[in-house]
């Protein structure tokens, strides 16, 4: 029996571990969005944190991810409208496309866009800073930088995350007309009643929810991880690399919760 | 006492913005998002028929598979409405209520037909169909009934009656039926015009009977010959008969001859009566004078006599002429005609 001693002890201790990251994980969240909704959380400062996190998040990439985004699209609603064609279903062409699409795929391959470029960076640096102690020197000198550092950081990923879901959104349902109905405006009728059928109040909550919960994900994890960095420098690629399979596996599962609220 | 030098304010270095315009940039970026959502948001809520009246319409239907709310209804293939509500009624029924935008509501009629068409592959339609546009609109809030096309339940029936049908078939078009007898037939009579006769071969049955056919037009064609001789001869008869009857010294003409004979004879009938005449008054006087008359009484008796005698020679010639005329006269109803 004495070789399962500490074979249970390292296990419970991982198992712990693991329940503590996502504890505290879970515990940045809710204090994030408690700041975030308090007003006098904000001033110049945090606002120029938050503009450039939208800046490097959004802005930068806003031109390739929409072109990247146009491209996947079109191809994947030609490659429906065909199928559906084969065998005499076009009328559910458009339909199947912007239900896969706009509330799908979209915003998942936003936010692994997103989490591939900027939550790397943010875990990377909030794990250097607590490995250099830069945030307990900040707490000691009586800076709260969760209000000052890390709530702006969260906040501009979820508007980032947003603008660039609405802005490709927003072309591939440009593009689904094109593809369907052709270069012509005389069957916006026949697309309203598609778009009518559906988007309604649910899913058009659902998707915003999911957008924002992805955007909640993408920053808050890789926030998380960095905090929960041991202090040796060794330790910083494994907590980047932690933070992103956690990030997928969450990300992963809000999809998940979503199709299965959805059309279970 | 020199005070210390006042050391020099450091001189920082002015570090320019990491990012140029980056409010402004950010500011563009956000209203742009929120631009789009808002605006989506509309058309979905325009798409939806948030902003136009709808008029309400009740279809009973059996069951309620294959409907769902959201399903649009189709008029001539054009989407006129769609279904707002499922519930079931208090006999079981489904009521199934449609909202019809109201610039779409006027291809709704009072006669108008609810069809639900179950297909089987896609979903199921609903369809209104319109017969008289002429009609009566249909009112709000109306209760119809949505009548069932379903393919499916309809194939046993028709798997039932194509075997019927086919059962006939195959009766027609074995070797001892009714059809293939006729067309024997109908392959014989087609031969028989083949031949020398033709449609009257075909009819008839065989040459002996169209031969005589034949021959009893030849005869016919004849006898017509003969009768253009005939009319010819009774043209001639009749040619003869009006010489006779109306030319000169024929029945006509002499009969006028007759009549001025009797008028000449009417004269001579009227000179006698004159002289009667004379002779009466004569009596008269010889009444007056007896005496005279007893002396001339020989002398009277001698004129009567003459009187007598040229009296009766007038009524002879009369009663001849009228013999006469009776001979001549053509027509006369004891006078029998005999053809020339």
């Amino acid at each position: 029996m004495a070789f399962l001693t500490p074979f249970l002890t390292r296990r419970g201790a991982g198992l712990l571990g693991t329940w503590r990251i996502w504890r505290d994980t879970g515990r940045l969240a809710g204090r994030t969005l408690v700041t975030a909704c308090t007003p006098s959380a904000y001033n110049r400062a945090t606002r120029d944190v938050v503009m450039k996190q939208i800046y490097f998040t959004a802005w930068q990439i806003l031109p390739t991810f929409t072109l990247f985004a146009a491209l996947l699209a079109y191809v994947l609603i030609q490659i429906v409208v065909t199928t559906a064609a084969n065998y005499g279903l076009s009328e559910f062409a458009l339909e199947v496309s912007v239900r896969m699409l706009v509330l799908e795929i979209l915003p998942l391959l936003t936010a692994l866009f997103v989490a591939l470029r900027s939550s790397s960076a943010i875990n990377t640096e909030v794990a250097l800073m607590k490995i250099h102690g830069e945030i307990e020197a900040l707490e000691d000198a009586g800076v709260d930088t969760l209000r000052l550092e890390l709530m702006p950081r969260v906040i501009g990923g979820v508007v980032s995350v947003l603008a660039l879901v609405t802005v490709s959104s927003a072309l591939t349902l440009v593009l689904a007309y094109v593809a369907v109905y052709g270069p012509q405006l005389w069957s916006l009728p026949d697309f309203s009643r598609v778009m009518a059928k559906v988007f309604d109040a649910q899913i058009m909550l659902g998707l915003l929810l999911k957008t924002l919960a992805f955007g909640l994900a993408v920053t808050v994890i890789p926030v998380a991880e960095g905090l929960a960095t041991p202090r040796k420098l060794f330790m910083a690629p494994v907590s980047v690399l932690r933070g992103m399979v956690r990030l997928f596996f969450v990300l992963m599962l809000i999809e998940m919760l979503s199709l299965a609220y959805k059309y279970i | 006492m020199e005070r210390p030098p006042v050391p020099e304010p450091v001189k920082r270095p002015i570090v320019p913005p990491l990012v140029k315009n980056l409010e402004l940039k950010i500011g563009l970026l956000l209203s742009f998002t929120l631009l789009l959502i808002a605006a989506f948001a509309l058309y979905v809520l325009h798409a939806r028929g948030a902003f136009e009246d709808t008029r309400s319409l009740v279809l009973i239907a059996e069951n309620a598979e294959g409907i769902n709310v959201g399903m649009p209804m189709t008029f001539s293939g054009f989407p006129i409405g769609k279904v707002k509500r499922l519930d079931l009624g208090a006999k079981g029924e489904v009521r199934i209520e449609m909202a019809i935008p109201e610039r779409d509501a006027r291809w709704l009629k009072q006669t108008s037909v609810f069809l639900l068409e179950k297909n089987l592959l896609g979903a199921a339609k609903i369809k209104a169909y319109s017969t008289d546009l002429g009609d009566a609109p249909l009112p709000d809030g109306e209760t119809r009934a949505l009548l069932t096309g379903d393919i499916a339940q309809e194939i046993p029936l028709l798997v039932e009656r194509m075997k019927g049908i086919l059962t006939n078939v195959q009766a027609m078009t074995a070797g001892e039926s009714a059809i293939n007898r006729t067309l024997g037939s109908v392959a014989t009579v087609a031969d028989r015009m083949a031949g020398e006769y033709g449609i009257l071969e075909g009819v008839l049955g065989g040459p002996e009977q169209a031969m005589q056919v034949v021959g009893v037009l030849q005869k016919t064609n004849s006898l017509l010959a003969h009768l253009d001789g005939v009319s010819l001869k009774v043209d001639g008869i009749l040619a003869k008969t009006d010489s006779q009857v109306f030319g000169p010294d024929g029945v006509m003409d002499q009969t006028r001859q007759s009549v001025a004979k009797v008028n000449a004879i009417l004269g001579d009938a009227r000179d006698s009566l004159r002289k009667v005449d004379v002779i009466l008054a004569n009596a008269q006087t010889a009444s007056a004078d007896v005496t005279r008359i007893t002396g001339n009484v020989s002398a009277a008796t001698a004129d009567m006599a003459r009187l007598r005698a040229d009296v009766d020679d007038s009524l002879r010639k009369i009663n001849h002429l009228i013999n006469e005329i009776n001979r001549k006269w053509p027509f006369a109803r004891d006078v029998e005609i005999r053809t020339p």
